[in-house]
């Protein structure tokens, strides 16, 4: 009998009909790529067999998941080839692949020193030495680090009234928002209250590990992940959702945690919730009731991130900007920006990085924005280097937009 | 989530649809699988303020009556898509509009009408340039709209391949595939 008869992701489902290939950005640039379907569900057979027919090739893989969003089989080919890397790939992660994605332990070590290391990261001849020793791209703007986390920032300045609100929450708030540009993480707690919900940490909350399965340190990203588990049923115990900001930090919360790192997540999945959906869905039903400032304007263009649209949900942005009366919104063609997290970083990488972001690019300029409108924190760091056009968090929007005392005082009763 | 019409499928019925719905002042919403969703409809449909749910399918509805009040997609979970309209393009069988079991063929998503013959031996012609009859098989219809048990679901207007005698494989196909668009649009402007 046939010992591996299971069909992992679905990839029996496969019909061979290559529209995952005509939608892969690292296909049309990179020729050393076999592209999903060769990578993923046709690779997949072989692998079955024995694993000698493992190619390194998959590194090239961005994990932006649009084979999966066009295949119409169902098939989850970029978790089968996420999942073939685990499982295969006999290359260990390189001192930079470690230090780009143990974003949790050089956070609190750069923000101590974060003028010193925004500093020397802009220099030249330190972006030179960096790209000569490591491999990190010495054309890549590198991300500045905040002196103050934004943990230190809430619990110093915020953290006291939130008891006084009658509704509650709990912030996944991320690596991110909390080392590299806590603003973010000041404006989601500026609506939040504003629509009289009182904001929570998480007590114990740990880096979702999503760019450590993308540099193969997969025992640390399945210890983050069991830790953050346990961290949100305690949060769950006190009748709080838990609310994120970042698209790749919900998607790994959500469908990588069982998918890759087989840690369950059920019982718990279902009170997470992308800020985006929440707001809207809670705006439409007329729980909650914004008020706009009277004569604020802008020009935006969304650009919806691969994983966003992966799980679906940029539907639930557009909608809620579309709710702000003074914004003019132009939605952009779904293109990758070429970043991926980690991946745009290195030094290997950073030609196609750019190549694949080309199309996005260029559609930025001839939109003109004043800004563009983007959940993720990778994009704006890819989008606001490439095209100089400043890249906005929708909650920083609504942040803008709303009249938050008013808002506060309709909200709050 | 409310619109006044949801558009299921994203082919060349489903985007042609949609387009000219939203031009006429409708809110509407597409859900669009993989790439049946070409870029350039796509973009002149968000360029007339439509909204696109890339990616998804829907999977049921919900009646009330002889009308279709709501459906549910994957990704959407138990957030529903209301509307006063639908239209429904999801094409053949490689699109999933229709499924072809051993013994009969079937609509997935509203199990609705078909017309096809219950002998299987008549479904192909073994010569393979042949016009093949299974690419004839698809929704029944009364006055544009879609039956259901016999009952004509007064809000449910087919549209492109799933509709039954119009298929890709003929040589006329494009101009039946819009006219049947177009015809749609026309019933729901009236609706």
């Amino acid at each position: 009998m046939q010992e591996n008869n299971i069909s992992t992701g679905n990839f029996e489902q496969c019909q061979k009909c290559s529209l995952c290939e005509t939608v892969c950005p690292v296909m049309a640039n990179n020729p050393d790529y076999g592209g999903p379907k060769r990578s993923g569900p046709d690779g997949q057979r072989y692998r079955l067999k024995n694993g000698i027919f493992y190619d390194d090739s998959l590194k090239y893989c961005l994990n932006c998941k649009r084979c999966e969003v066009a295949c119409p089989s169902g098939v989850r080919i970029a978790d089968l080839i996420q999942q073939a890397r685990i499982e295969f790939s006999q290359k260990s992660p390189k001192l930079r692949d470690v230090m780009l994605a143990s974003t949790d332990q050089m956070g609190p070590l750069a923000s101590a020193v974060a003028p010193i290391v925004n500093f020397s990261l802009g220099l030249a001849p330190v972006k030179g030495l960096l790209d000569f020793t490591i491999g990190l791209d010495h054309r890549r703007t590198l991300p500045k680090y905040s002196s103050e986390t934004f943990v230190h920032w809430f619990n110093k300045n915020a953290a006291s009234r939130q008891d006084s609100y009658k509704k509650h929450i709990s912030y996944f708030h991320g690596c991110y928002a909390n080392y590299n540009y806590p603003q973010l993480a000041k404006d989601f707690v500026a609506v939040m209250n504003a629509f009289g919900y009182g904001v929570h940490l998480i007590e114990g909350e740990r880096c979702c590990g999503v760019a450590k399965i993308a540099n193969g340190m997969i025992p640390a990203a399945t210890r983050d992940a069991k830790a953050n588990m346990s961290a949100f049923s305690k949060s769950l115990v006190k009748g709080r959702d838990i609310i994120t900001v970042s698209t790749t930090c919900t998607m790994t919360l959500l469908e990588e945690y069982p998918e890759l790192l087989k840690v369950d997540n059920s019982g718990i999945k279902e009170h997470i919730s992308l800020v985006e959906p929440f707001l809207y869905k809670a705006i439409e039903s007329g729980e909650l009731k914004p008020v706009w400032k009277e004569g604020w304007k802008a020009r935006a263009a969304y650009h919806c991130p691969c994983h966003q649209e992966r799980l679906g949900l940029g539907i639930f942005t557009t909608e809620l900007l579309k709710m702000i009366p003074g914004l003019e919104l132009t939605e952009l063609e779904s293109n990758c920006c070429g970043i991926a997290g980690t991946y745009g970083f290195k030094k290997e990488n950073f030609k196609v990085s750019q190549m694949i972001g080309k199309k996005l690019f260029d559609d930025i300029a001839s939109a003109a924005p004043e800004f563009v409108a983007c959940e993720c924190e990778t994009c704006k760091w890819q989008i606001e280097m490439s095209t100089g056009v400043p890249v906005k968090n929708p909650v920083s929007i609504l942040a803008e937009a709303l009249d938050l005392e008013k808002t506060s005082e309709l909200n709050c009763r | 989530m409310r619109f006044d019409v949801v558009i299921i499928g994203g082919g060349l019925a489903g985007t042609r649809a949609a387009t000219e719905l939203q031009k006429s002042g409708l809110k509407c919403i597409l859900v669009a699988e993989g790439l049946s969703l070409n870029n350039c409809p796509k973009n002149e449909f968000k360029a007339a303020g439509g909204t696109v749910l890339q990616g998804d399918r829907v999977v049921s509805g919900v009646f009330e009556g002889n009308r279709l009040i709501r459906v549910f997609t994957e990704k959407l979970g138990n957030e529903p898509l209301e509307a006063g309209q639908f239209v429904l393009a999801t094409g053949k069988y490689f699109s999933r509009g229709l499924v072809a079991d051993m013994d009969k063929v079937y609509e997935p998503v509203f199990n609705l009408d078909i017309e096809y013959d219950s002998d299987r031996l008549t479904w192909f012609d073994p010569s393979f340039a042949a016009p093949q009859r299974f690419l004839e098989f698809g929704v029944k219809t009364s006055g544009g709209v879609a039956l259901k048990g016999g009952v004509p679901i007064v809000n449910l207007f087919p549209a492109g391949e799933v509709l039954s005698g119009v298929s890709s494989a003929q040589g006329d196909a494009t101009e039946q595939i819009l006219n049947s668009a177009r015809e749609a649009v026309r019933a729901i402007r009236r609706n």
